[in-house]
């Protein structure tokens, strides 16, 4: 029972500037993250011969509020759940590799969401393309544990559902670490910028199959001016009754 | 800024707001620039780190913690930088 949804986007920031910002995505812009209630940097690693940095993070997110008989239960009207991010970043290849998963109650549900920065084949040193894929599996459900994926699923909304946000703030991050940059070095020849082409470009989701409790059945176009998030859930066959 | 704000409860936010600073400029200045012969931050992370190690009460976050440094220190296979491939798309 998997879920997948793709997006793409272009930064108009090169490479370095572009992975910088998203370094700095949680913990420079709590206002607009609010889910996101803490980081840890947990530990990480430097290959200083081949140019390669490894580091594992912790973002513990809160839920939005629980369902009102399932907050009763719980006795809370939403959770925390922890997310663990495990990036690679390749300085040599600019590639940059994000993955986070939930760390929590993975016997019931997994939740990946799988982002790579690459410089724009279009532009390579002044254009940054963002590729990323959720995926979301859902175990077969028993009624007591039915509970708790709910819960897990909440989290899973509250994330993609800041997708969009996260997009806008890497752009804003982006803006001022520009700024920084030109007002030490001259910032020559970034006035011309032509169009990319292709940006956009809609990935068609794919979806083995269902599950009737699996999260985020809806369809979303346009989150963002410049973006296009396509999911696509249902299918057919092969999960469990309703 | 509000991220520190929020995290005044741990004990560790100073540390770890030391910590993160120090990283970005490294990261934005030389490494991503093509700098990256040199580890720094060295003093600052082993400061947070103790300290994580020390203060991490959440028993979630506590096991992911010993959970990320196996992860870190065995060889990585699982991540790929098939870079050229991501960006050919």
């Amino acid at each position: 029972m998997v879920r997948a949804y793709k997006q793409e986007h272009v930064y108009r920031h090169p490479w370095d500037r572009v992975t910088a910002a998203s370094w700095r995505k949680f913990t420079d812009s709590p206002a607009v993250l609010s889910h996101v209630t803490d980081v840890h940097t947990l530990a990480r690693r430097l290959d200083p011969g081949g140019g390669i940095l490894r580091a594992t993070r912790s973002i513990t997110v809160r839920s939005p509020q629980l369902p009102f008989l399932l907050s009763r239960l719980i006795g809370q009207d939403s959770v925390l759940c922890h997310c663990v991010e495990s990036t690679v970043v390749d300085a040599q290849a600019r590639s940059m590799e994000i993955v986070i998963r939930n760390g929590s109650l993975r016997n019931l549900i997994e939740v990946e969401e799988r982002s790579r920065y690459n410089p724009h084949p279009a532009d390579p040193d002044r254009w940054t393309m963002f590729q990323q894929e959720t995926s979301i599996r859902c175990r077969p459900l028993s009624a007591l544990t039915a509970i708790a994926e709910k819960v897990e699923q909440r989290c899973a909304e509250r994330f993609l559902q800041n997708s969009a946000k996260g997009r806008e703030v890497i752009e804003r991050i982006c803006k001022y670490l520009e700024a920084d940059s030109s007002s030490t070095s001259a910032a020559a020849g970034r006035e011309k910028v032509p169009e990319p082409e292709g940006e956009d470009e809609i990935e068609a989701a794919h979806d083995q199959d269902k599950s009737p409790r699996c999260p985020l059945r809806r369809k979303k176009k346009n989150m963002a001016s410049e973006s296009v998030t396509t999911i696509v859930a249902g299918g057919v066959g092969g999960g469990e009754p309703h | 800024m509000g991220a520190k704000a929020r995290s005044y409860a741990s004990p560790c936010a100073q540390l770890r707001a030391a910590y993160h600073d120090c990283f970005n400029r490294w990261y934005s200045e030389k490494f991503s620039k093509g700098q990256w012969d040199k580890e720094e931050c060295v003093e600052e992370w082993e400061k947070y780190r103790a300290c994580l190690a020390q203060h991490l009460e959440d028993k979630h976050l506590r096991r992911l913690l010993v959970e990320a440094d196996a992860g870190l220190n065995k060889n990585d296979s699982s991540h790929s930088t098939d870079s050229n491939k991501a960006a050919g798309e």
